[in-house]
């Protein structure tokens, strides 16, 4: 069966003055399947947010290509556009900032009923209502304003937004990493138990690698634009062949005082992705340690 | 031994809202004791409360209880007695404190190295070249590279771990007894985080203080504290050692914390990924 979404050496690159380029973005290659979670591990300017961005085509790619369901989406005009983004919703980390203040909840989530010409009137609120109760929430709570949501609620607000188009991907760009801990845990088995029931896919971006751990299929760990590792999540957290990924791994903190680490002091940091004009980063070469688990080769 | 800072009975309100309701606990020099919770649990206002800083812009008010400190003449002063000319003595000279943003800690439109210097030059009455030469051996203290080239610089210049460096070098410069962590590593990516912390415990055995960790991240927790204070809405929960806390918590409240927790590797051996088994927890 071929993968729902297919990105082929796709870029991303910003012009920063002085002819200075940051590579956000670079040569990145990667399928999510049906029903899976694909997770995007990395520090901050890794560039796993604009991986996302660009997929959904929020940024245009300056190069490469992204084939949702047998379509490339990457150089579609507006209007064949917004016919295959029905397929591929957001949710971003602040649940606040994504719903305006003066609506009641309920329009935010109808909106793309309308937009898609899906529903209208009557109709859309019962598909609003039914959507509210599939996210744990009350069908009378579409009229309540964000203010009178907890950070958790506007959350899951958000979700049936982006569940309100009968997406098959789902892109969660940190979508739990604002949230309390005992409320996040919620919002996930939530996201959980609706790709078991509606069978989507996720693109999971964050840095929490615990929670990565928990709710993935298959991980991909970026590094200043590229993937240096991408592979099943048992290979990624038990047999890490990358340096970098077992650094990040080794950095987590553990919630057990018994395993407690001694750390070397270091104090080196992750290199700029701003490049002078005239120069690029080197591309990593990828190579095969098992089918499906991908390492670049390190020097 | 006998406590360096105790709080007891800590109550403050906001207006008709209680933030902080009957907290105690003690602090040990040489130890460091994490006071855990969620958003509004009230953890961040005790910590403002011991530094009185809550009172300040905040419209806080401390409406009971006792904050004893040993000075390091040895006399026991209850800082909620303090006036504010006091205060401003003991604060940043034997109780300091680092936040979570070090960039809004910092001065733009000064080099870091004058801003820890005029930290010095305050509380130690040294003079100019004198200080300098405290901010320097800080800076190495701290582990920043090039420390020299480093005091020259603006914060703008610096990452967000080299900035959390500066702010502890500056927390640390008058030898404080105390030391406040407000989610120190909260804004820090995960290495970055590793070497904060691994710092931090490291100064601790160095000098000595006492350091109040505040944080919402039990992995954090985990990994520095000696003690735990498990706030939930204002109260404290449930306290103990931090083996205590974590494999034997008699709470609901802290089974239920635990509980939710993602840990790293508890998914060994498992193909498919897992829900959290959560446990129910009505207040």
């Amino acid at each position: 069966m071929s993968p729902l979404v297919e990105v082929r050496d796709l870029c991303k690159h910003f012009p920063v003055g002085a002819g200075a380029t940051v590579f956000a973005v670079e040569g990145v290659s990667l399928e999510v399947g049906q029903g899976e979670t694909l997770a995007v591990v990395g520090e901050s300017g890794c560039g796993k947010s604009t991986l996302a961005h660009t997929m959904i085509r929020l940024h245009d790619p300056t190069s490469g290509q992204v084939v949702l369901d047998g379509v490339d989406i990457s150089t579609l005009g507006n209007r064949a556009l917004r016919e295959h983004r029905r397929k591929m919703q957001i949710i971003f980390q602040d649940p606040f900032a994504s719903l305006d203040p003066r609506r009641p909840v309920g329009r935010a989530v109808a909106e793309p009923l309308h937009i898609h010409g899906m529903a209208t009137g009557s109709e859309a609120d019962d598909l609003v209502a039914d959507l509210f109760v599939k996210v744990g929430l009350e069908a009378n709570m579409m009229r309540q304003y964000p203010h009178q949501f907890s950070g958790g609620q506007r959350q899951r607000v958000c979700i049936a937004r982006a569940l309100a188009t009968n997406p098959q991907l789902v892109i969660a760009d940190e979508a739990v990493s604002a949230l309390d801990v005992s409320i996040q845990a919620q919002v996930i088995n939530l996201m959980m138990g609706l790709q078991a029931e509606l069978g989507l896919s996720y693109l999971f971006i964050s840095h929490d690698l615990a929670v990565v751990e928990r709710m993935s299929h298959r991980v991909a760990v970026m590094y200043l634009g590229q993937i240096v590792e991408i592979g099943p999540r048992r290979a990624i957290f038990e047999n890490p062949q990358h340096s970098y990924t077992q650094r990040l791994l080794d950095a987590v903190p553990i919630a057990d005082p018994r395993a407690r680490r001694d750390r070397p002091l270091l104090t080196d940091e992750i290199p700029s992705p701003v490049w002078p004009a005239g120069t690029s980063p080197e591309r990593v070469v990828m190579r095969e340690v098992v089918p499906g688990h991908l390492v670049a080769e390190e020097a | 031994m006998e406590p360096l800072l105790s709080v007891r009975g800590l109550t403050v309100t906001f207006g008709s809202f209680t933030a902080v309701e009957d907290v105690s606990f003690d602090i040990h020099a040489g130890q460091t004791l994490a006071v855990v919770g969620e958003s509004g649990s009230g953890k961040s206002v005790t910590a403002l409360s011991i530094m009185r800083l809550v009172e300040l812009g905040t419209r806080g008010k401390i409406e009971g209880g006792e904050i004893l400190f040993r000075t390091p003449d040895g006399d026991l002063i209850d800082l909620v007695q303090q006036s504010e000319d006091a205060m401003r003595v003991i604060r940043g000279n034997q109780i300091s404190m680092i936040f979570q943003e070090p960039l809004t800690s910092l001065n733009p439109v000064y080099s870091v190295g004058d801003q820890v210097a005029e930290a010095v030059i305050l509380h130690q009455g040294l003079d100019r070249d004198a200080a300098n030469e405290r901010v320097l051996e800080m800076f190495r203290l701290v582990r920043i590279p090039e420390a020299e080239k480093r005091m020259a610089q603006f914060p703008h210049e610096m990452s967000g771990g080299m900035r959390q460096r500066v702010m502890i070098a500056m927390a640390l410069s008058c030898d404080p007894k105390v030391l406040i962590a407000d989610e120190p590593t909260t804004a820090l990516d995960v290495t970055i985080q590793a070497q904060i912390l691994g710092l931090m415990r490291d100064l601790r055995e160095q000098t000595g203080a006492a350091v109040l960790i505040i944080t919402h991240d039990m992995g954090v927790v985990a990994e520095v504290a000696d003690d735990v204070v498990v706030m939930n809405r204002a109260r404290v929960v449930e306290r103990g050692s931090a083996t205590q806390i974590f494999e034997s918590a008699a709470e609901p409240y802290t089974k239920a914390l635990l509980a939710s927790v993602p840990r790293l590797g508890s998914m060994a051996g498992r193909d498919e990924p897992a829900p959290f088994d959560l446990v129910e927890y009505q207040s």
